[in-house]
């Protein structure tokens, strides 16, 4: 659930990006959830034109997502199988742009605004800055295009950087080295399905909860319309990453007249295999009695047509946003860890998250994948600083990261989600620091820590705060949103009125990721305004802003356009490290 | 038992008028928590004039002493003289008449600081040995330095750590509870770093909520802001 200041700022870079119509429709899509073509029109009042030119760029730009709701396909199946024919079905309908509803009508495509995709935008910056260091100078170059463009097939990436250039052939084959490069290290994906298939029905659980059973089942939040359109548009992992794997069907997308889809044919051989397939189909559903194999033979079928081999014009690439994100997750773990320890643990931390990073299947994974001592003291050895390491001295360490006992099996795992939720409360704590004092501050860190509730006196004796002055100073925190307060009243021999505090952490995260959104906000809109006011200034020639012109004038000049400089980076860094803090408190 | 209890309760009783008796009786029945004078009076049923003429007469034979309770210092608190008063009225050992003695908590603060920033490595018995070889502070308790240790781990000045006997913890056997400095510099090395929003305006406004875009309160308008970029 995103709170209303993350959407405030998702549209505000929006519109910095793309202009205010664009932002209108996406603005549209997140205060009223996925829509069809017809139904943001009606809403955007906007002419159909823009709306579907604004989708097409937002759909170009991965912020918007299109998917056709499966509870509105007439093709059913057991449920049993119904994993393998929903992803046949895609195939299928990914090349015949044919949904047929209920009563025969089109079925309609909605769109739905990818939240994270959007603010991932801010921080392109540092996605360029990783490329380059783990990289080179001509994969951040590659990766450039991608960001600025939104989408390219490797041809179209070819054609950027050789564009104006003497020597093309040798910046092609560079070009090319860089997108194997960026690809074998899974920073560019292939573009997801563009209209998946996608049930919209919440799952109900699978067997009935025994009673008074002690393995009862720990509560996991229903999965979102988002992260389910997500997971069904994601190519598989075998093609996904991979440059030679078979793909069906055209890839390039372009606008359509047609109001129920966005989705062209493409070329003739495409259009070919449209008509062949649309028959296919009608005779599927009206004869067939054996769905799975008749799916099968299709398949063959368009692998044959295919050839299996890649088309360099016809596949769409994109930067992996995932995987930058899980760099930088690791990156704050390491880090966290070595100022809150030492380089040897952070060097440990840092070599076992290098080597488990490829079976991580998402970013949030709350512990290290195992690896027995072995496998840990042969990858620290391998690191500049882990090399003259003992393995006594990597098992201390792993008991200072906090994995003090092997698992069952001889293998250590280390507990990523405490050091992420550490990060976050010296987040907030800083924050309650600077905003309350110090005293607040021992107070909210006492709280913090014992995660329970605790009575007035109580707090004031362990925090050593004045008995007068803690009421005043809990009141402040509460009324702020920083703790949570309840009132117990004991009835004795006469009547006692107790308050208990105490730090609701998932709650008070949220509320202060939505506070760092709007701090986010209102930097951009500052920033914004103080290039405004002084815009002049970055059209003037640069000899004008010379020192060794000594006129008040020109002093005076040099003066304000020293101050815009200064203005400019502190903003500009300020938010790019609030951004880690975003990052930390929603991503990690 | 009843004997002991007989000598305690109104000693002097010839000394003492029958409602000075009752008065008396009444608060050292209270021992070391007291009692303030409307709760004598409810327990009592005498008239206040009578109460408080008996709480003078006693406070002139020293018989009782008044005493400041913490939670209300308005409130004229009594105790018989042969207790003293228990934490929930004075405050504990860190309080003074009333008042928190900051002056005294922040000196022994700095003296376990001092400490635990030269050994780098060490255990609350090794502090209060230290500290009790001092003039000043001896005579301070376990409690009380547990008390200022944890203080000084909620003001993130140190941490709890647990000996992994080796390295600089090796004079502590393994598993044992130690203290360490939060900053590698030690005490001195200055304030740690403030966090991302803490460092911007926005971060630390008492009138965020009321902030908007195009309010009153806004980015564009914000003396915060303005201050904070006035170099």
């Amino acid at each position: 659930m995103v709170s209303q200041y993350g959407f405030k700022f998702a549209i505000h870079l929006i519109t910095n990006h793309f202009g205010k119509i664009v932002a209108k429709v996406c603005e549209t899509l997140f205060r009223k959830g996925p829509l069809s073509l017809g139904e943001i029109i009606r809403s955007t009042e906007l002419t159909p034109e823009q709306v579907k030119n604004s989708l097409l760029v937002l759909v170009q730009h991965n912020c918007v997502q299109a998917y056709v709701p499966a509870d509105q396909c007439t093709i059913a199946f057991p449920p049993l199988f119904s994993n393998f024919f929903m992803f046949a079905i895609e195939i299928i309908l990914f090349s015949v742009n044919v949904v047929r509803g209920e009563d025969g009508s089109m079925a309609t495509v909605e769109y739905l605004a990818l939240f994270d995709n959007i603010i991932h935008r801010l921080r392109f910056p540092k996605f360029l800055e990783i490329a380059k260091h783990q990289l080179d100078d001509e994969c951040e170059k590659v990766l450039d295009g991608l960001l600025r463009d939104g989408r390219l097939t490797l041809k179209q990436m070819v054609e950027r950087a050789v564009q104006g250039k003497e020597n093309p052939g040798a910046i092609e084959a560079v070009v090319r080295e860089s997108f194997h490069k960026l690809l074998k290290a899974h920073y560019i994906e292939r573009c997801p399905a563009p209209e998946p298939v996608v049930s919209t029905l919440i799952k109900a659980e699978s067997a009935p909860r025994k009673r008074g059973s002690k393995m009862a089942k720990k509560f996991e939040a229903p999965e979102t319309i988002e992260q389910r359109v997500l997971e069904a548009a994601v190519p598989g992992e075998a093609i996904r990453f991979a440059v030679t794997a078979y793909t069906l069907g055209n890839a390039d997308r372009e606008a359509k007249s047609d109001d129920s889809s966005m989705v062209n044919d493409g070329d003739n051989s495409g259009k070919f295999i449209v008509i062949l397939c649309e028959s296919l189909i009608y005779v599927t559903k009206f004869y067939c009695t054996h769905i799975s194999s008749m799916i099968l033979i299709f398949l063959h079928f368009f692998t044959w047509i295919q050839g299996g081999i890649a088309n360099e014009g016809s596949i769409l690439w994109r930067a992996n946003f995932e995987e930058f994100i899980r760099h930088l997750r690791h990156k704050l773990l390491v880090e966290n860890e070595r100022k809150r320890l030492d380089d040897g643990a952070a060097t440990i931390l840092s070599a076992i998250l290098d080597v488990t990073k490829t079976v991580e299947k998402k970013v949030k994974i709350e512990k290290s994948a195992p690896l027995s001592l072995d496998s840990i003291f042969t990858e620290v050895t391998k690191t500049e600083h882990g090399r003259t390491m003992t393995i006594d001295r990597v098992r201390a360490s792993l008991v200072q990261l906090g994995c003090p006992q092997r698992n069952f099996d001889d293998s250590y795992s280390i507990d990523l989600k405490s050091i992420v939720e550490m990060a976050r409360n010296e987040e907030v704590e800083s924050i309650v620091l600077k905003r309350f004092g110090s005293d607040a501050y021992r107070i909210f860190r006492l709280l913090s820590k014992s995660n329970c509730f605790l009575e007035t006196d109580k707090i004031a004796e362990s925090a050593l705060v004045d008995k007068k002055e803690t009421p005043r100073l809990l009141y402040k925190l509460w009324k702020d949103n920083y703790l949570y307060m309840e009132k117990l009243v004991v009835t004795a021999a006469k009547q006692s009125r107790f308050m208990l505090w105490k730090v609701n952490k998932p709650l008070l995260w949220e509320y202060v990721l939505d506070e760092m959104y709007h701090a986010a906000l209102n930097l951009s809109l500052r920033l914004a305004f103080e290039q405004e006011k002084d815009e002049d200034l970055l059209h003037v020639p640069a000899d004008k802003l010379v020192p060794a012109d000594k006129s008040s004038e020109a002093n005076a000049l040099q003066k304000r356009y020293r101050r815009l400089r200064d203005v400019l980076f502190l903003m500009g860094s300020s938010l790019m490290k609030l951004d880690d803090a975003l990052m930390l408190f929603h991503d990690f | 038992m009843n004997k002991r209890k007989r000598e305690g309760l109104a000693s002097n009783s010839d000394n003492m008028s029958d409602a000075e008796r009752i008065v008396y009786n009444v608060i050292h029945s209270k021992q070391n928590m007291g009692i303030w004078i409307a709760d004598i009076k409810r327990e009592t049923s005498l008239p206040e004039s009578m109460i408080k003429k008996s709480i003078k007469m006693l406070q002139t034979k020293g018989e009782i002493k008044e005493v400041v309770n913490i939670k209300n210092k308005s409130r004229k608190h009594y105790m018989a003289a042969g207790f003293e008063p228990a934490d929930e009225i004075t405050g504990g050992s860190w309080y003074s008449e009333g008042k928190l003695d900051q002056e005294y908590i922040f000196r022994l603060r700095q003296v376990c600081l001092n400490y635990i920033s030269r050994n780098v490595i060490a255990n609350r018995d090794g502090i209060l040995e230290f500290i009790n070889r001092g003039g000043y502070f001896s005579g301070t308790t376990t409690q009380e330095v547990d008390q200022i240790l944890g203080n000084l781990v909620l003001d993130d000045k140190i941490i709890e750590v647990k000996s992994t006997g080796y390295g600089d913890y090796e004079k502590f056997p393994v598993g044992r509870v130690c203290y360490r400095c939060k900053s590698k510099g030690g005490v001195n090395n200055g304030e740690g770093k403030f966090g991302a929003m803490a460092s911007i305006p926005c971060g630390v406004c008492p009138r965020i909520n009321l902030c908007s875009p195009d309010g009153y309160i806004s980015p564009k308008t914000c003396e915060f802001y303005q201050k904070w970029l006035d170099f």
